[in-house]
């Protein structure tokens, strides 16, 4: 479904990613770990159009995106949850909902999409007319989760949607991961929670320094060596 | 009694323009990150094609809005679409493209303003309309309904940002314009769209003033000026802010001129120090 193939790019003329290549196959579930300044965020900007490969390319259902805009591509039903929430803070919990659904081909239904978005994070309907930055931090995750899923898409790239919460909370989000899967949702998820990520993904990647180190399993990677020492702290 | 209602409501009409003009001037700078230097020019432009409407079909002032509104909308859209896009993708940040489009924006101005003088000279015009008083008061009429068309402006334009999808993507992306990208906005398009709605604001506002106050094709650097004390005021980048702020400078320069004409802009900068010493972000800044 998506396939990255011999990425390389960087800020200026500081290069962060080295020759990356890696595929999500439909209906998978896939991780992405890797230290902090690793990349990931990178790579999931360079993804979705945010920022252009230097060389290399992107493909999604078998079309090549890597040249296209971010409002294209989300269009194709790729859709970027990105780090750190990002949310519209002086819009509504309802506004920015709607805003999820910007492409023509999801706004006419976006009712019907928002109705299915509360069901999964019910504590978002409650809320739905405050302002985004009265939420707790807990429920602006679980905002900017139900915004990227308002575009209908066929895949999420998810960008450490544990980072900051109460584990209570981080288990919720991964809850909601595991529930997205099972509608069929094909999954990309960057993690620092490495444990509780190899618990529910499928496979992994793992980037050091811009580059791919290793790959596979997750039953495997949880066995291996290197990751039980750097990522697992076993 | 009668001084103060007067005072009000020309301080009204004039906070109605200023507001107009501010808010259009903070819509291209707070989504569009272009500092318009050339702002004031296309209330000039607006005022003049208003006047040569009058003057030589004779068309109703009111109603040459709905030509100068869309005939500036296409040219600042036009403007955005070819010059400042291009600044934005070559600027090698945002930062350095503000410096540049505020320089481009400049040229603009001695260019539509130089224009503006070969066709219609440097002498003053005024259009007259509806002057005459409305019964009991001594309000001329045309000041009433320039400040009619103000606030309906306002109006619809607020509505225009919290009921439609369009008004929403220019919220979103006033806010951050990499994530509206995301959600799919297209973000090209809106920051031409906010800079063309940005300077038919100006143009409406020119319409209205050419039919209350005379006018010259100098006119347009002092309303410029007078914008940024405003957004400054109001808080850079907020709407909300520049609406608020355009109507009490209006208010006070009404009872300043009122007393002592000579002091108008001396009252502009004496409000601005108070209030930024009071609250250095402006009246809606965070
Ligand atoms: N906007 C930027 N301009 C310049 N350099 C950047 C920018 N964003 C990131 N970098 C650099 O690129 C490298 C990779 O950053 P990136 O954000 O992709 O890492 P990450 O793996 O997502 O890290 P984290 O786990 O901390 O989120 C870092 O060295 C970072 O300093
Ligand atoms: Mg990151």
């Amino acid at each position: 479904m998506l396939r990255v193939d011999g990425l390389s790019t960087g800020y200026g003329h500081v290069q962060v990613l080295w020759d990356l290549s890696l595929n999500v196959e439909e209906g998978e579930f896939v991780a992405l770990i890797g230290a902090n300044s690793a990349g990931k965020t990178t790579l999931l900007k360079t993804i979705s159009g945010v920022m252009r490969p230097w060389s290399g390319t992107v493909t999604f259902q078998g079309k090549r995106i890597d040249t296209m805009h971010p409002n294209e591509i989300v269009d194709l039903g790729l859709s970027h949850i990105p780090e750190s929430r990002k949310l519209f803070t002086d819009m509504s919990v309802k506004e920015n909902l709607e805003m999820g659904a910007y492409p023509r081909r999801t706004w006419k239904d976006r009712a019907n999409t928002m109705r299915w978005v509360f069901e999964l994070f019910p504590r978002l309907e409650e809320r739905k007319n405050q302002l985004a930055r009265t939420l707790s931090g807990g429920e602006q995750q679980m905002l900017a989760m139900g915004r990227g899923l308002m575009s209908r898409p066929k895949m999420v790239l998810i960008d450490e949607p544990s980072n900051g919460l109460a584990p209570i909370v981080v288990a919720e989000v991964f809850q909601i991961l595991k529930s997205l899967h099972a509608e069929g949702i094909t999954i990309l998820l960057v993690e620092q929670n490495v444990r509780q990520t190899l618990q529910v993904a499928d496979r992994a990647y793992v980037i050091e320094n811009g580059r791919l180190v290793l790959q596979g399993a997750c039953s495997f990677l949880q066995a291996n060596e290197h990751v039980k020492k750097a990522y697992l702290a076993l | 009694m009668v001084v103060l209602r007067d005072i009000v409501i020309t301080g009204l009409l004039l906070g109605g323009i200023l507001a107009l003009v501010s808010v259009g001037f903070s819509l291209q700078y707070g989504v569009a990150r272009v500092l318009n230097v050339s702002h004031g020019e296309f209330i000039m432009l607006g005022a003049f094609i208003t006047f040569w409407l009058f003057t030589s079909v004779d068309l109703n002032p009111l109603v040459s809005l709905v030509v100068t509104a869309p005939l500036i909308f296409v040219i600042g859209w036009f403007l955005h679409a070819t010059l400042f896009r291009r600044l934005m993708n070559t600027a090698p940040a945002l930062g350095v493209f503000e410096g540049w489009s505020m320089l481009a924006s400049f040229g603009l101005l001695y260019v539509v303003q130089n224009l503006a003088r070969i066709i219609w000279g440097s002498q003053t015009h005024q259009v007259i309309f509806l002057n005459r008083a409305v019964t009991g008061a001594q309000i001329p009429l045309n000041r009433l309904v320039a400040l009619g068309v103000c606030v309906v402006v306002g109006v619809v334009f607020y509505l225009f940002l919290t009921r439609t999808r369009l008004g929403k993507a220019i919220r979103a992306s006033a806010q951050d314009p990499t994530v509206a990208g995301m959600m799919g906005v297209n973000i090209n398009s809106v920051l031409a769209i906010c800079f063309g709605l940005g300077l038919a604001m100006a143009g409406i506002a020119g319409s209205l003033i050419s039919t209350v106050y005379a006018i010259q094709t100098s006119m347009g650097l002092q309303y410029t000026v007078i914008a940024m004390i405003v957004v400054i005021l109001g808080g850079l980048g907020s709407i909300t802010g520049a609406m608020i702020g355009g109507v009490v400078l209006g208010i006070v320069s009404q009872l300043v001129t009122h007393f002592q004409p000579t002091m108008t802009f001396i009252a502009y900068y004496v409000i601005i120090i108070i209030l930024l010493l009071a609250r250095p972000k402006g009246i809606m800044g965070k």
